[in-house]
């Protein structure tokens, strides 16, 4: 094995396969950052490219992109509150206070280092566990799917802000929004016109959520002083800072590897898991959604260390984990490669270039990072009264170019009126987005699994990956009611006093 | 005395309440055939509007026994007068309205003649109108380089809009 490693290496170690890399991350550094532009155009608008590119540099450039791609989607979280992807959507929550704080620039450098991390361990992870990995994919059926799920879904509790109650509530409009459009037996709801058939996309949603209700803040309320630019002031990244949010550095990137392995989850989901772990084990959890560090690193190492986890499900057992390694899929068997078991017996010194290659991006992609960081932190001196209605235009045309569909663009608007409202309300909307994402997965494998056990919910504790998750759900919703309970104690401690 | 937690419970349980009892038995028609042993469409609907109808009454509740004053990332806001009020609530009606009329206005003017409307409207109501070499400047030069941007990298088609204001550019 090593051999072969070695043959790669000095294989990749070209100038046209390090070129196509740097273009790649670069461009998807830009493209990330640009709210609506996604990771999957990137790869798509590329793809016509590799038709003129030997098959490794090809699948090289499209990897490259998605990586730069994911860590790009924090720029644009960090410095607008927008994030690129739902997998940034956690990066808001801690980095636009940071941002406002003057801290933009060490957001984004903590940013930028936790995303090589997470990437660098998913890349090794790739090589050694591929195999086991994608076999655990294998044995995830609709009842640990649903479990999983039901996991994830009680990071509620870890994003929920001041208040547990509106936490859940704000899960429960994300739930019920997820449900618009048509179900997984055909059924229409709530389609009250022929585009809400199809459902609501999830960017036109998220950047709704997050991006413009500060526009509308700023309009109302621009007396208060609102409309002036960020400080640009602390932007170095301190050893101690770095070593206070290690652990959760490294935790979250084996999040982002055992969730990216398993087809469909997907960067987001393994964001919030990681911010959540994160956040119930910092000492520094009261400052999580204030601006703390940890918070940033935490969600960046998941996002990106899904990255070559992705490729796991894709490259062992030839099934695409989502819509991106779909187009990959695409671009494998354009070039004559077949993803699959056969991958590694008839092409092993293509997997190998591969595994090599996407090594090199991790560093590559600290090298432009550190390029654009510099450049994009200036982003935050721009005055607010100008930069807000800029961030709206990017955001519609952003979201246009998705679909060419005026549907979405509404949505955008009306789903910045509901943002605004619930910030009115101090309802917060980060639950509101994990339930809308993982609330389709959620009921359509509580949905399965009851139809597969023809109604028998035994179904969910028949496997050993089930029993574990039940088992999470139980002590981490348990430790939620004994830190609300202990919270209501001190409270009403503190009136009495 | 109706409160601010108070009012968000209601809106909260009104809400909901409407979903369950007005929405879903309209909007959400259960098949005359269900494959298998599988759940009603209307089942998970149904499930968490119950679930957020009964968060909202619970949130009344606490608001009602004094609690529901959960802390805020929000900066805190100093007292307003009336006319402060007044202005701040018209500024809010007349972004609310440029966003109404630009997703009225695209059939009509294109997409970058509305696009241009809608950024001159949140520049002014955002309060730049003292820059405005500037605010007219963006509100031009910005949709007209996106829409070059993605028309030309990501063969975007813009509506141009029955009125065929910039033809050539849609």
């Amino acid at each position: 094995m090593w051999n072969d490693l070695l043959f790669a290496f000095e294989s990749v170690a070209t100038l046209a396969n390090v070129l196509a890399m740097g273009a790649g991350i670069l461009a998807g550094v830009v493209i990330g950052a640009i709210p609506g532009m996604t990771g999957t155009m990137a790869v798509t608008l590329a793809l016509p490219f590799t038709f003129y590119l030997p098959p490794v540099t090809s699948i090289l450039l499209l990897v490259a992109l998605y990586k730069g791609s994911t860590y790009g989607a924090s720029i644009s979280a960090i410095l607008i509150k927008t994030p690129g992807t739902a997998s940034a959507a956690c990066t808001v929550l801690d980095g636009w206070p940071l941002a406002q704080k003057g801290k933009a620039g060490k957001a984004l450098n903590m940013a930028l280092i936790s995303s090589c991390i997470g990437d660098f361990l998913s890349n090794i992870s790739l090589i050694f566990l591929a195999a086991p990995l994608a076999l655990l994919a294998l044995r995830v059926g609709p009842p640990e799917y649903f479990m999983l799920m039901a996991f994830a879904l009680t990071m509620v509790a870890s994003i929920s802000g001041g208040s547990l109650l509106l936490g859940v509530v704000s899960a429960c409009f994300g739930l019920l929004l997820a449900t618009v459009g048509e179900d997984m037996y055909g059924s229409f709801r709530f389609a009250m016109t022929e585009d809400m058939k199809s459902g609501l996309s999830v960017a036109p949603v998220l950047i709704g959520l997050f991006a413009l209700p500060e526009l509308l803040r700023l309009i109302m309320f621009r007396d208060e002083n609102h409309g002036q630019a960020m400080k640009l002031g602390d932007n170095r990244l301190t050893l101690a800072e770095f070593r206070g949010s290690l652990k959760s550095i490294i935790r979250g990137s084996f999040i982002g590897v055992v969730l990216g392995a398993i087809p469909g989850i997907g960067p987001s989901a393994a964001a919030f898991f990681s911010y959540g772990e994160a956040r119930r084990s910092s000492p520094n959890s009261e400052n999580f959604g204030k601006g703390e560090l940890e918070g940033i690193a935490a969600s960046e190492s998941a996002n990106n260390g899904c990255c070559g986890a992705t490729m796991i499900p894709l490259l062992a057992l030839g099934v695409p984990g989502d819509v991106i390694t779909g187009v990959m899929l695409g671009a494998f068997m354009i070039q004559g490669l077949t993803p699959g078991p056969l991958l590694f017996q008839n092409n092993l010194n293509e997997v190998y270039m591969l595994f090599i290659g996407m090594m090199f991006s991790s560093v590559l992609l600290f090298g432009a990072g550190k390029l654009t960081v510099r450049f994009f932190s200036h982003i935050s001196s721009i005055p607010q009264v100008l930069l807000t209605p800029v961030v709206l235009m990017l955001c519609i045309y952003g979201i246009y170019s998705i679909s060419s569909s005026m549907f979405d663009v509404t949505v955008l608007l009306v789903m910045g009126v509901v943002g605004f409202i619930m910030l009115l309300l101090n309802i917060p909307p980060a639950p509101f987005l994990i339930a809308f994402i993982l609330g389709p997965m959620f009921e359509d494998n509580l949905r399965r699994a009851l139809a597969i056990s023809r109604g028998d919910p035994s179904v969910f504790f028949q496997s050993a990956i089930s029993w574990i998750f039940a088992g999470l759900i139980v002590f981490f919703v348990g430790l939620t009611i004994r830190r609300e309970w202990q919270k209501f104690r001190e409270n009403r401690a503190a009136k009495n006093a | 005395m109706l409160n601010k937690a108070m009012l968000r419970g209601l809106l909260i349980a009104l809400f909901f309440g409407t979903v369950l009892f007005a929405l879903i038995p309209v909007h959400v028609p259960r098949p005359s055939f269900i494959p298998g042993f599988a759940p009603p469409p209307d089942m998970w609907p149904r499930t968490v509007s119950i679930l957020g109808l009964a968060l909202g009454l619970l949130a009344m509740a606490f608001a009602a026994l004094g609690g529901g004053n959960e802390t805020s990332d929000e900066p805190k806001r100093g007292p307003a007068s009336a006319v402060e009020w007044r202005n701040r609530l018209i500024r809010l009606a007349l972004a609310l309205a440029a966003f109404a009329g630009f997703v009225v206005l695209v059939p009509l003017l294109g997409f970058l003649a509305s696009s241009m409307l809608l950024a001159l409207a949140c520049f002014l109501l955002a309060g730049a109108s003292g820059r405005w070499v500037a605010v007219l400047a963006l509100a031009v030069l910005l949709p007209l380089g996106l829409q070059l941007f993605f028309g030309n990298v990501t063969h975007t088609p813009f509506p141009s809009g029955s009125w065929g204001i910039f033809p050539g550019l849609n």
